[in-house]
């Protein structure tokens, strides 16, 4: 074998095996994200808990300052009738976005996820026996078209800035989890919104016959619908003058 | 002429390497017992042309011959469920030891075997004046 062979042999060799090298290096490197993934994950949940606390500490402290601010407006607009007027207007506002407790007459619907049993239609579809998040969706959409004026699901009040969505296996209302079974308390006209929600053909009914769990609709005379507790912020919208 | 080979293989390699899509993780595994005996084999080469015993062929077929094997044994082993890997990399690693001991003391006595000489051509210098 002869000089220029064994350059050559030697020359393919290092070829080999320097490009093995970059190449594990390389996939070591996009492994060790990806294998770190589930302890970032663990510590996602750990911060998400601190940031829970830190938020609900702040809550806290912000209904706390809300009724010294209550307190001084009620005192400040005692002997003032323009700014009593004001006070009314405000606290009118307020209920119209949802950020004060409400009650009245309305009804209540509870639905729970269908059980599987062995009837052709839940066996052909499953999933149809869920209580999905279009369900929901539809089921507001039915609600406030037939004059609710305050809806809630699971202790969610629904606003103007909810979003109902789907998060793999657990739906959320204004970014908390809420789960089967439900509770949908609507205040509005009883007749309306039962006529609405009962009458043949409606959403509600044609998710019985899919096998959903309806449990009860019921008329009552006095719900009380909690207020939104989250916050709401206007960045880009102003008042056109 | 060889070391300019091999330089060139490197960079070569080196760049085909930079640009070639990842491999899977599952096989990185045998990859790196590979590479282990791949360098395994070119220590020992090192080591045997410094005891002027070096034949090419048995260096090819140690190369690829021992990063073939020790894949097929780290295979087994994960069929078999032992880790037979580990045995793979404490006898290249080991040996690599062995043979990088051999490269040092070599340059290390060639070096003490210089400077000795200097120490003599410098004392017969003075010797001379």
């Amino acid at each position: 074998m002869n000089k220029k062979q064994i350059g050559i042999t030697l020359g393919i060799m290092c070829l080999i095996l320097t490009f093995g090298v970059t190449l594990q290096i390389r996939t070591m490197n996009s492994a060790s994200s990806t294998a770190s993934q589930t302890l970032a994950d663990n510590e996602l949940r750990d911060s998400v808990l601190k940031w829970k606390e830190k938020y609900d500490n702040i809550s806290e402290e912000l209904k706390r300052a809300e009724k010294v601010l209550e307190g001084v407006r009620q005192t400040a607009t005692q002997d003032n009738v323009t700014a009593s007027a004001k006070e009314e207007e405000l606290k009118k506002n307020q209920t119209m976005l949802g950020l004060t407790d409400v009650k009245g007459s309305g009804i209540v619907i509870e639905l729970q996820d269908g059980k599987l049993d062995n009837s052709f239609l839940t066996i052909a579809e499953p999933s149809k026996v869920l209580v999905h998040y279009e369900d929901l969706l539809s089921l507001v959409n039915e609600l406030r078209n037939s004059g609710a004026e305050a809806i809630q699901i699971n202790g969610q009040r629904i606003v103007n800035t909810s979003a109902i969505t789907c998060e793999g296996t657990v739906i959320k209302i204004n970014g908390e989890r809420i789960g089967s079974p439900f509770t949908i308390k609507a205040i509005g006209s009883q007749a309306l919104l039962y006529g609405q929600i009962t009458r043949e053909g409606s959403y509600l009914n044609t998710m019985k016959d899919t096998g959903v769990d309806v449990v009860s609709v019921t008329q009552e005379d006095e719900i009380t619908i909690e207020k939104y507790t989250g916050t709401m912020n206007f960045k880009y919208i102003k008042s056109v003058k | 002429m060889i070391i300019v080979a091999i330089i060139l293989g490197c960079i070569v390699g080196a760049l085909i390497g930079m640009n070639s899509p990842i491999i899977p993780y599952t096989y990185s595994g045998y990859l790196a017992i590979a590479i282990i005996a791949a360098l395994d084999s070119v220590f020992g080469g090192i080591s045997s042309i410094l005891n002027k015993n070096f034949d090419l062929k048995i260096f090819v077929s140690g190369f690829f011959g021992n990063a073939i094997l020790s894949i097929l044994l780290t295979y087994l082993g994960q069929k078999l469920n032992v880790d037979i890997y580990l045995a793979a990399i404490v006898v290249f690693v080991g040996r690599m030891f062995n043979n990088l001991a051999i490269i040092r003391r070599y340059y290390l006595e060639k070096f003490v075997k210089y400077r000795n000489s200097q120490n003599k051509k410098k004392e017969q210098i003075n010797t001379d004046k």
